[in-house]
Parts: C-alpha cells; sequence; structure tokens
C-alpha cells in the first residue's frame, strides 16, 4: 500500500508541475511585453521596469521561470490589476460560495445518479430503466446554463419558491437559511451529471449481477436488496467512483457558467470576470487553484480504488 | 470498351454497396433516423434560413420589443423587437459553422500527434504527459483563459480556443486506438514484409483509425458547440451583434423572467442540435467498433 501511494505522489507532483509550466506558457502567448499588458495602458515607465524587475522579467527565460515556479510554491499567485490585493486572498474569498456550490450539487449528483442508476438495473429495459434513460440522453445534451435559467423562470419567477439569485456568506452571517440560495444551481448543475452516473451505475451493476458470486449469495437464500446492496453494490463502486471524480471536473467548469447564471459571488463567475477586464495575475491564479485541485482529486480518486479493491494495491 | 464498362458496372456495385450500408445505419434504429432528419434539417435551416427568414435577423423595431410567441413573430421578440425565430436561423448558420472549423482543428492537430505518440514511445510519453497536464484544466476554463489571451473576440479566436480544449481529447483516442492497433498482426506482417515505418503508419494504421476518429469527432462537434454557446453566453466569444444561441440567451438573461421565450428557443435549437448528434455519434460507435460501446 506504502508503495502504491508514494508512486502515485511521485506522479502528483509531475502534474502539478506540468500544470505550472502550462500556465507560464500560456501567460508567454499574451502579445507584447506582458508588463505593460498588465499595467494597462494609464502605466509609467518607470512603474513598467519595476514589475519587469520584480517578475525577473529581464533575466533569461529559464531564470524567469525558476523564479515563476518558486514563487508559486510559496503561494504568491501575484496581485489582482484591479483590485491591487494578492490573488490568491481573492481567490480565498471566493472559495466559499464555490465550495458550497460544489457540494450541493455533488449531493444532488450522488443522490440521484446512484438511487436511480440502481434501480433501473434490478429491471432492465422496464419502465424505470426506460425513463432513466430518456432523462440521461436529455440530460447530456441542456446546457446546464439553459436549464438554470429555465428553472429560475419556472421556481423563482412564477411559483416565487425560491430566490432567484445571489448568496450571502454562510461562515460570516452563520445563517445556514442561505443555502436556500444554492438549491436552483446546485440543481442545475448537477442535473447532467447525474445522468451521466446514472447510466455508470446502471451498466456496473447489470456487470456484477451476472457474476457467480451474486447466484451464490441468493443461492444461500440471502434477501435480494442484501444480495444488491452488500454483494453487488461494492463491487459495482469502482466504475462509479471514477465517474464521480470526472464529475467533479465537469462541476468545476459547470460552475463558471452557474454561478454567472445565479449571480453568485464564486470563484468560477470570478474568472468570467477577470476575463472581460483582462485581469490576467487572476486568471492564470484561478487556473493554477483549479487544475491542482484537479490534480488532487485524480490522486484522491486513486487512493480510493485502493481502498474498495485490494487487487489493485498490489500492481 | 468492354473493361471500361466492367470497370463503371463495378464502381456503380461499390456505390450502391456504400448507399445502400449508409441507408441501413440510417433505418435501423428509429433514434437514429430521427436524430440523422433532424441534423439535415439544420443543415437546410442554416444553408437556407436567412433567406426564408419571416424578418431581418438584426432590425430593431422598439415598438414591437418584448413580445410573446404571436402569429407575426411566432417565437416573439426580444427587447430590441428583434424577431427571434430569424435571429435563431442565423445562429444555426454560425454554430454548425463553429461546430465544423473546431472539429477539424482537432482533428488536423489530433490525429497526426495521437498517431505519432502511439507509434514511438519516447515521444508518446512526452506527448501524453502534456496532454494530461492540458486536461487537468476545466474545458471552459482553458477556453476562457485562451480567449483572454487571443486577444478580442472573434470566430478565428474562438476556433482557436475551443480547437485547443479538444485537440488533447482527440489526441488521446487516437493515441490509445494507435496503441492496440501497433500490437496487431498484420502491422506485424508489414513490417516482416518489408515496410517502412510511414507505410505502415498511412497505410495499416491511420485506415484504421478512420471508426474510432469519427465518433470522437462527433462527439467533438456536440461539445464544442455547447462551448461555443457558453463562452457567447458569457459575452466572451463571438462579437455580440452577431446573432448566435448562446449570444441570444446572454442579451435575454435580465429579461428572463418577463420574457422567458428569449431564452427558451436558442436554447431548444441548441439542446435539439447537441441532442441529434450525441445520439448519431453513439449509433455510429455501435455500428462502426462494438469494442468501444459503453467506454466514453
Amino acid at each position: 500500500m506504502l508503495t502504491f501511494v508514494a508512486r502515485r505522489a511521485v506522479g502528483l507532483v509531475v502534474s502539478t508541475l506540468l500544470v505550472i509550466t502550462i500556465t507560464f506558457l500560456l501567460m508567454q502567448m499574451i502579445p507584447g511585453d506582458p508588463a505593460s499588458v498588465m499595467l494597462g495602458s494609464n502605466a509609467t515607465p518607470e512603474q513598467i521596469e519595476r514589475l519587469r524587475d520584480t517578475w525577473g522579467l529581464n533575466e533569461p527565460i529559464y531564470g524567469q521561470f525558476v523564479q515563476y515556479i518558486v514563487n508559486f510554491l510559496q503561494g504568491n499567485l501575484g496581485e489582482s490589476l484591479f483590485h491591487h490585493k494578492p490573488v490568491l486572498g481573492i481567490i480565498g474569498q471566493r472559495a466559499e460560495t464555490s465550495l458550497w456550490l460544489g457540494l450541493a450539487a455533488l449531493i444532488v449528483v450522488v443522490g440521484l445518479g446512484i438511487p436511480a442508476g440502481v434501480l433501473a438495473s434490478i429491471r432492465p429495459n422496464g419502465l424505470t430503466d426506460n425513463i432513466m434513460l430518456l432523462v440521461a440522453l436529455a440530460g447530456a445534451s441542456i446546457p446546464s446554463f439553459w436549464l438554470g435559467l429555465m428553472l429560475m423562470t419556472l421556481f423563482a419567477g412564477h411559483l416565487g419558491w425560491l430566490p432567484s439569485s445571489g448568496f450571502t456568506s454562510i461562515l460570516e452571517t452563520g445563517n445556514l437559511g442561505n443555502l436556500r440560495n444554492l438549491i436552483l444551481p446546485a440543481f442545475s448543475l448537477g442535473f447532467v451529471n447525474a445522468a451521466l452516473v446514472a447510466r455508470t451505475a446502471r451498466s456496473s451493476m447489470l456487470d456484477v449481477l451476472q457474476a457467480d458470486y451474486i447466484t451464490t449469495a441468493r443461492a444461500k437464500g440471502l434477501r435480494e436488496w442484501g444480495v444488491i446492496m452488500k454483494h453487488a453494490f461494492r463491487n459495482a463502486s469502482i466504475p462509479i467512483v471514477t465517474v464521480i471524480s470526472f464529475t467533479f471536473a465537469s462541476l468545476l467548469s459547470g460552475a463558471v457558467v452557474t454561478e454567472s447564471v445565479f449571480a453568485l459571488p464564486g470563484v468560477g463567475s470570478l474568472i468570467v470576470q477577470s476575463v472581460l477586464k483582462r485581469d490576467y495575475p487572476v486568471i492564470q491564479g484561478v487556473m493554477f487553484v483549479v487544475a491542482v485541485l484537479y490534480v488532487v482529486v485524480n490522486f484522491l480518486t486513486d487512493l480510493s480504488y485502493a481502498l474498495l479493491d485490494p487487487r489493485i494495491r498490489y500492481r | 470498351m468492354g473493361s471500361v464498362n466492367a470497370d463503371s458496372n463495378g464502381n456503380r456495385r461499390r456505390i450502391r454497396y456504400v448507399v445502400a450500408g449508409l441507408w441501413q445505419f440510417a433505418t435501423r434504429r428509429r433514434t437514429t433516423a430521427v436524430a440523422l432528419g433532424i441534423l439535415l434539417c439544420l443543415l437546410l435551416l442554416a444553408a437556407v434560413g436567412p433567406y426564408v427568414a419571416p424578418f431581418d435577423a438584426d432590425e430593431l423595431r422598439v415598438t414591437d420589443r418584448l413580445q410573446p410567441p404571436n402569429r407575426t413573430h411566432l417565437l416573439g421578440t426580444d427587447h430590441f423587437g428583434r424577431d427571434i425565430l430569424s435571429r435563431a436561423l442565423q445562429g444555426t448558420r454560425i454554430t454548425l459553422l463553429l461546430g465544423v472549423s473546431i472539429s477539424a482543428f482537432a482533428l488536423c492537430v489530433g490525429l497526426p500527434l495521437g498517431m505519432l505518440a502511439g507509434f514511438f514511445d519516447r515521444f508518446g510519453l512526452v506527448v501524453m504527459r502534456v496532454v494530461d497536464a492540458i486536461m487537468a484544466f476545466p474545458a471552459i476554463i482553458l477556453a476562457l483563459a485562451l480567449m483572454a489571451i487571443l486577444g478580442k473576440p472573434g470566430i478565428p479566436n474562438v476556433v482557436l480556443a475551443i480547437g485547443l480544449v479538444w485537440a488533447p481529447r482527440m489526441i488521446r483516442v487516437v493515441y490509445s486506438a494507435t496503441l492496440a492497433l501497433r500490437e496487431s498482426v498484420f502491422v506485424e506482417a508489414a513490417r516482416a514484409l518489408g515496410a517502412n515505418t510511414s507505410r505502415i503508419l498511412l497505410r495499416h494504421i491511420a485506415i484504421n483509425l478512420i471508426s474510432p476518429v469519427i465518433v470522437q469527432t462527433t462527439f467533438t462537434f456536440a461539445f464544442s458547440i455547447m462551448e461555443v454557446a457558453a463562452l457567447n453566453f458569457l459575452g466572451v466569444g463571438i462579437p455580440p451583434h452577431v446573432a448566435s444561441w448562446g449570444g441570444m440567451m446572454n442579451e435575454g438573461k435580465t429579461y428572463v423572467i418577463r420574457a422567458p421565450w428569449i431564452i427558451l428557443f436558442p436554447g431548444l435549437f441548441l439542446a435539439t442540435a447537441v441532442l441529434s448528434f450525441n445520439l448519431v455519434g453513439d449509433a455510429l460507435r455501435d455500428r462502426l467498433d462494438p469494442k468501444l460501446r459503453g467506454v466514453a
């Protein structure tokens, strides 16, 4: 188990370095001198020269790269051009909303997807199965922002059951009622992925339900529900865990648009605002943080395989 | 003369065979037939849409603003009084154009790189590490960052930004297919017969990559038009004055509660297009490569 973890950890470090390299190269692609682009047209030559110095832009490119990596590893992601605050701090302020949204969406994904998939697998080609297939197909084709806007029209506009937009910090106000603001966003974000998880859960369960040990378990006289939950579900769970970890990436992507639709002050809407304002340090910082998060989640997914299936540890 | 006739007969037979195969593919499943029908309609609309549209897509008529669907304006009007149907038709053309360009871009980058990466181990190691790292960035975030770096909103930049997001995915599909093909008996036989590397790559591997590549291209198309719509919706895609489905939804979001039809219809167009591409992609995958079923 220890060698398994160590090997994956090396992969984690390599991926993180590559992610830093890619953000570095992308920022080299900005046409013109990065310092004057970043400071805008009102900057004085002295300001530009000072920024070139702090970034080490007067050094050769490999020197810049080393400096860049050192800065990033120390958590120094630069300063926003508009807010004049450290990028990491700005992302930190926005993180709470995104984390709540992600958590709520994940609850929708797991809470809807897995039961739906398991139910569909019990009677393949039955009514539940066919309805599921239809919903999954639609779910994969509906843009989440459109679903969000339509849900907003219905539940916030016509019915007036839920708030349409905005979110205030729960940690600061201590008001759990604010979570109501996240119901519509979480559903529109999670629905698409729930469909995907349901499809995977179904096909994985169908594979496992044909195994000999399931027949044995039934022959022992176990109750059907026990067979499904205890024998089939655990063995079917690896592909499901994989797909949930993919879901994580698509939740990150989807959050960008969903946060913009529902005017939530999260990391996703931060990057959109920064792109519109060409606030390059913030764009770069968000890319870095999100990619590292993704790499870490992949690492944890690999570890969870080893926990779910002991055979994987020895490969 | 006789041999020419025999040749053209052979060609005709071959064409008939291909047509029969396509027809069988199109009609074997009802969903595939419906999806292909919808795609044909969309193509037709893209071709003739602006000519049959009831109004000029960009004409402002302030007196007609925010009208719900009615006899004159079948799908209603937006906050400038522009006809939603005419604008959605205009958007069909731009959407399909962008989808084709992006898929072509991903194909031109992904096919050669993926093949070489699958064939040459060391090169493959480097390329796949980079591909993995690029794929650590969520698609829309990478596309947004690229749009910011490339500068102005515009069609070429959208193609480049989303193309660069989807090329790595194409590389990965081609790479894993090439890895499998490389070990196959017919490649070994070709090598034993003295075929050189480029001949093996072009005549033996590339030909067999057609199926997975076609399938992946269909999905690239479906996802890329969804992403184009997302970029336009966020206001960083093509310029806002050009009618596009995502752009229409962006302009309509302020009025979503008063005039939901501004958003409802472009979204339905988009969802229908994406759904039919996904259905055709699924059917192609089942038809072309039974081994791939249930993978991606």
